[in-house]
């Protein structure tokens, strides 16, 4: 099997994920991840259909893996915020919400979860100019959608 | 492997609400994220569907902000719905066949008012199809818009985080329902036009008056927003409606609109939020969509009824809706009228 042939797999479980079919999504995840296991994309795509599912451990395990592969992925270093935050490792989600926001500053969800664990920790200033920029990001998604939407 | 999914980040105000909504009620609330959910989320509850636990469908793409004031709005007429349950009686308007037969006979003398000023006649046969449509909607607009000034309001005083979320929020729904049913205005009869829209304005009116306040000031730094810099919320839910044909019949928005502050001056947003109070506000939504039934002249249009009656009575709406056009129409009418296979 050749790299193409395993992000073909990797685009199927995408179509499945997309439509919340995590089970499916999983199954052609980790056929691609057996024949390319050098493949930081497939490592955090599993990563995220384990966050969906509560697998957090499992999550975060990936994601380490996926950020081994490639320390720039700035989409494995926020996923590694997310699952950081379900294992209420607030600190550390926090962490990893930086480095991903480093890498990108557009990342949306990186804002939202580094404001959530800023609020768990009682850091509410911080938390809010966290809050507002995941909002604006958030909205600016929302528009284009809408226009995509309305054509 | 489930495709539910009840974990996700929450900002704190909203997981508290979550966790006092679950207590209160006794009772379960699940978060489903799905790609293809309404934009406004939807709330299946066990007080109006007949299902185990609480659900709230979310739009996939809402992953901060935004999926949290969702959350907090339905969470708030959850604890509406759930407080009348356990209260009182949680009912909705519903309709029996003879309801039914009352709004559709108004529609229709209303509806040949307005074609007999019309140069180009409506077929007779969308005419027909147009009384039922137009009756269910106006029941759909009814079960839902009255709720929806009133959980506003209570999340803008009791979540002041979400704020601005909600003014953005604001502007995207009011500017949806503002284009809802544009493209049938030659079609229904401009009462109904009209009617529904003065609902929506008096809504919008309603909030711009509750909510302004410095922290509504719309977000700075999103160019998409730009034109609307330095306008307060009042003006950016008034000005809106300025613009549009349906402004010059504001007179009924604006008396929709006194009826609704009426209601709704009285509740003490702030007070504490137990199932005596979301009962009090439970039974103010109630008088106030009556006062809105009565002042639109459909008072005999309704039945407040169990939401089951309501499930059941959308099950029979076909017949029902042949029996009231049997009565208005007589032998000239038909099954196919109705279902769109034949000219009657």
């Amino acid at each position: 099997m050749t790299s193409k042939e395993s992000e073909e797999l990797l685009k199927k479980g995408h179509a499945y994920a997309l439509r919340t079919k995590w089970r499916e999504a999983l199954v052609w995840y980790d056929k691609a991840l057996s024949f390319d296991p050098n493949n930081p994309e497939a490592w955090y795509l599993r990563a995220s259909v384990f966050i969906e599912t509560g697998r957090n451990n499992e999550a975060l395990a990936d994601c380490e893996r996926a950020i081994t592969l490639n320390q720039n992925f700035a989409g494995a270093w926020s996923k590694k915020g997310h699952a950081l935050y379900n294992l209420e490792r607030y600190e550390e989600a926090v962490s990893a919400c930086i480095r991903a926001l480093a890498l990108n500053g557009n990342d949306a969800a990186a804002w939202y979860i580094k404001g959530v664990c800023l609020d768990e920790l009682g850091r509410s200033k911080e938390a809010q100019e966290a809050y507002g920029k995941s909002l604006e990001l958030e909205i600016i998604l929302d528009i284009e959608k809408e226009k995509k939407r309305s054509g | 492997m489930s495709e539910m999914k009840t974990e996700m980040p929450l900002s704190k105000p909203v997981r508290l609400l979550i966790s006092q909504t679950e207590n209160l009620l006794d009772t379960e609330i699940s978060l489903i994220r799905n790609p293809e959910a309404d934009p406004n989320g939807t709330l299946v509850d066990m007080y109006t569907y007949n299902v185990e636990r609480n659900i709230i469908l979310l739009p996939a793409h809402y992953i901060g902000l935004l999926k949290d004031f969702l959350i907090a709005r339905h969470c708030v007429h959850l604890l509406i719905k759930g407080s009348a349950a356990k209260k009182s009686r949680y009912q909705v308007c519903s309709f029996t066949g003879d309801s039914m037969y009352r709004g559709i006979h108004q529609i229709y003398i209303d509806a040949l008012k307005d074609e007999a000023k019309k140069d180009k006649k409506l077929p007779v046969i969308k005419l027909i199809r147009m009384l039922g449509i137009l009756y269910s909607n106006v029941n759909d607009e009814i079960n839902e818009l009255p709720w929806n000034p009133i959980t506003n309001a209570s999340v803008y005083h009791r979540m002041p985080p979400l704020r601005k979320t909600q003014l953005y929020y604001l502007m995207k729904e009011g500017k949806m329902d503002m284009d809802a049913m544009m493209e049938y205005e030659s079609v229904i009869p401009r009462r109904y036009f009209v009617l529904s829209k003065s609902m929506f304005y008096a809504r919008d009116q309603y909030l711009a008056k509750t909510l302004p306040a410095d922290e509504l000031m719309p977000v700075v730094n999103i160019p998409q927003m730009k034109k609307f810099n330095h306008l307060e919320v009042k003006e950016m839910l008034t000005t809106r409606w300025t613009h549009t044909s349906w402004y010059q019949s504001r007179i009924f928005g604006d008396t929709m609109l006194e009826i609704m502050e009426k209601y709704l001056q009285n509740i003490d947003w702030n007070a504490e939020p137990g199932l005596d109070y979301f009962h009090e506000i439970y039974k103010t939504g109630v008088k106030m969509t009556d006062h809105f039934l009565s002042y639109m002249s459909m008072k005999g249009w309704f039945v407040w009824e169990s939401p089951k009656h309501l499930l059941e009575a959308r099950e029979k709406k076909a017949a029902y809706e042949f029996g009231a056009l049997k009565k208005i129409f007589g032998d000239l009418i038909e099954k196919s009228a109705i279902d769109g296979d034949t000219e009657t």
